[in-house]
């Protein structure tokens, strides 16, 4: 889609260039009439191609609660449920010594902002 | 080569020329400001967009709990524009007690219609419930200030009206979206970035022991503390009692906590959630002079005094934030800037206390989400 539009904007704007240097060039009474189809159809050429995708929606990224053990370095990230809350002990034991584990965080990961200042 | 030049239709493009001249120097501005009437217009729709459907969340989250939808939405929306008066300033001696009162008064009134319009939530539910209620009603007002503005530049065409509004409004829809996508973390009791304060105390407290039990309750209102040992100095870690959404009144705690031990603290830290400033990263740790808490007014004069009084220092640590990650779902950055927070605290009380010494640690925030 966004190829396409690109295409028939540089295609328009081409015909709406040659269309007014055609219309400055001609002396008969029509010049004033092709001049100006000249410029808006280049200026309708220039729309399509400087026309930024329509914005979309995207769905907020998934909260994510991480489980820690309290003795050894497991851990375990899963969606968030209801109920969860931060340094929450939790009911299952560790699969890997069976000692409790712990809530360390319920958070999102942002997407990082794609624009960069350069200052 | 030049424009309809040596012909009979010349004079068409000249009286057109002198007639768009005219047309622009005199209507110009009409029609700068109606675009940008027509802008003002667009973000109102994504305003109300927004307070519609927050409203409609806060009233599906209120329904889980005992009233039918019909009288949810009927109290929900009387209560909507529940507003309070500041304390008059002509007189200002004794103006923070009066404004404590207030919000104090103001308070009781939320959590009596929280109570009354979810009957079967508990207290921790009730919170989140508050807040809730809270982003709903801001969400509303935002809405309404901009849409008389918008309407009183229709009515009477000010043009400094509707300039004004126009020149805020990228501001009040950035905010405006904040609280929006915040929602969502308040009725399902989600931590948020601000409640890094409690979450860094709690943290640290349990590296030297506490736990839940060891937690000592309502030193002030919503507000209590872990007493631990730190390398011979004795910290009393301050901060709102979670996991239900309050700040509580950790002003007045590091007050009481002044009168209770006063002789032997030597020291106040504060942590909280700061703004950042554009450019800056999010999560980052930084350090000054202060009471690090952002309320109205009589929180922070009553630890000010408090430092006064006795003479100690205080000081604030801060993790930087934009308001979105403040009132939004906590970020992985804000959490991983936890352990660095922990260790300029200890470095604090290393460089600036002595053992023998108390010292008091205030994490101010919000505790949605974030266990004792
Ligand atoms: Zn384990």
């Amino acid at each position: 889609m966004g190829m396409i539009s690109k295409l028939i904007g540089i295609v328009f704007a081409a015909a709406g260039f040659i269309l007014l240097f055609f219309g400055m060039n001609d002396t008969s009474g029509l010049s004033f009439v092709y001049s100006l189809l000249g410029l808006i159809t280049m200026s309708f050429g220039f729309a399509l191609l400087t026309a930024g995708k329509p914005k979309e929606e995207k769905p907020p990224p998934p909260t994510v609660t991480e489980i820690r053990c309290n003795d050894c370095d497991f851990k375990e990230i899963r969606d968030f449920k209801k109920g969860d809350y931060v340094l929450k002990p939790v009911e299952d034991a560790c699969p890997k010594c069976q000692t409790g584990m712990t809530i360390e965080g319920v958070y999102i990961i942002r997407e990082e902002p794609k624009e960069t200042y350069n200052v | 080569m030049q424009l309809g030049a040596d012909n009979e239709f010349s004079w068409i493009i000249n009286i057109a020329f002198f007639a768009f001249i005219m047309i622009f120097s005199l209507y110009g501005a009409k029609f700068q400001i109606w675009q940008y009437l027509k802008q003002i217009e667009i973000g109102l729709h994504e305003m109300k967009r927004m307070f519609v459907e927050s409203r409609q969340t806060a009233i599906e989250t209120f329904k889980e709990y005992g009233l039918s939808e019909e009288v949810v939405a009927k109290e929900l929306d009387q209560f909507m524009d529940y507003f309070t008066i500041m304390p008059v300033d002509l007189d200002p001696a004794g103006i923070l007690k009066r404004l404590d009162h207030l919000l104090d008064v103001r308070r009781d009134r939320f959590q009596e219609f929280v109570a009354e319009l979810a009957p079967e939530s508990g207290e921790s539910m009730n919170q989140n419930l508050e807040n809730t209620l809270e982003v709903t009603q801001v969400l509303g007002l935002i809405y309404r200030v901009v849409r008389h503005f918008y309407i009183l530049g229709k009515k009477t065409g000010s043009q400094i009206m509707i300039m004004q509004i126009h020149m805020q409004m990228p501001d009040l829809l950035r905010l405006a979206k904040a609280y929006f996508d915040a929602i969502g973390a308040f009725s399902e009791g989600k931590p948020i970035g601000d409640g890094v304060g409690p979450l860094v105390i709690t943290k640290f407290a349990r590296e030297y022991g506490a736990t839940p039990e060891s937690y000592n309750h309502e030193i002030s209102r919503e507000v209590g503390y872990y007493m631990v040992e730190v390398e011979g100095r004795t910290v009393y870690a301050l901060r709102a009692t979670g996991p239900g959404g309050t700040v509580g009144k950790p002003g007045f705690g590091v007050k009481n906590l002044m009168e209770k031990y006063g002789n032997k603290i030597s020291r106040i830290i504060t942590v909280d959630a700061a703004l950042k400033f554009e450019g800056e990263t999010l999560g980052r740790v930084a350090e000054g002079t202060g009471a690090a808490i952002g309320d109205p007014g009589p929180e922070k004069h009553a630890m000010e005094q408090a430092a006064t009084e006795y003479g100690i220092g205080i000081e604030a640590i801060v993790v930087k934030e934009d308001e979105a990650a403040a009132v939004g779902i906590m970020d992985k950055k804000i959490l991983d800037a936890v352990p660095e927070v922990i260790e300029r605290i200890k470095t604090v009380i290393q460089k600036r206390t002595k053992p023998g010494e108390s010292i008091i640690l205030a994490g101010i925030g919000n505790t949605i989400g974030i266990g004792l």
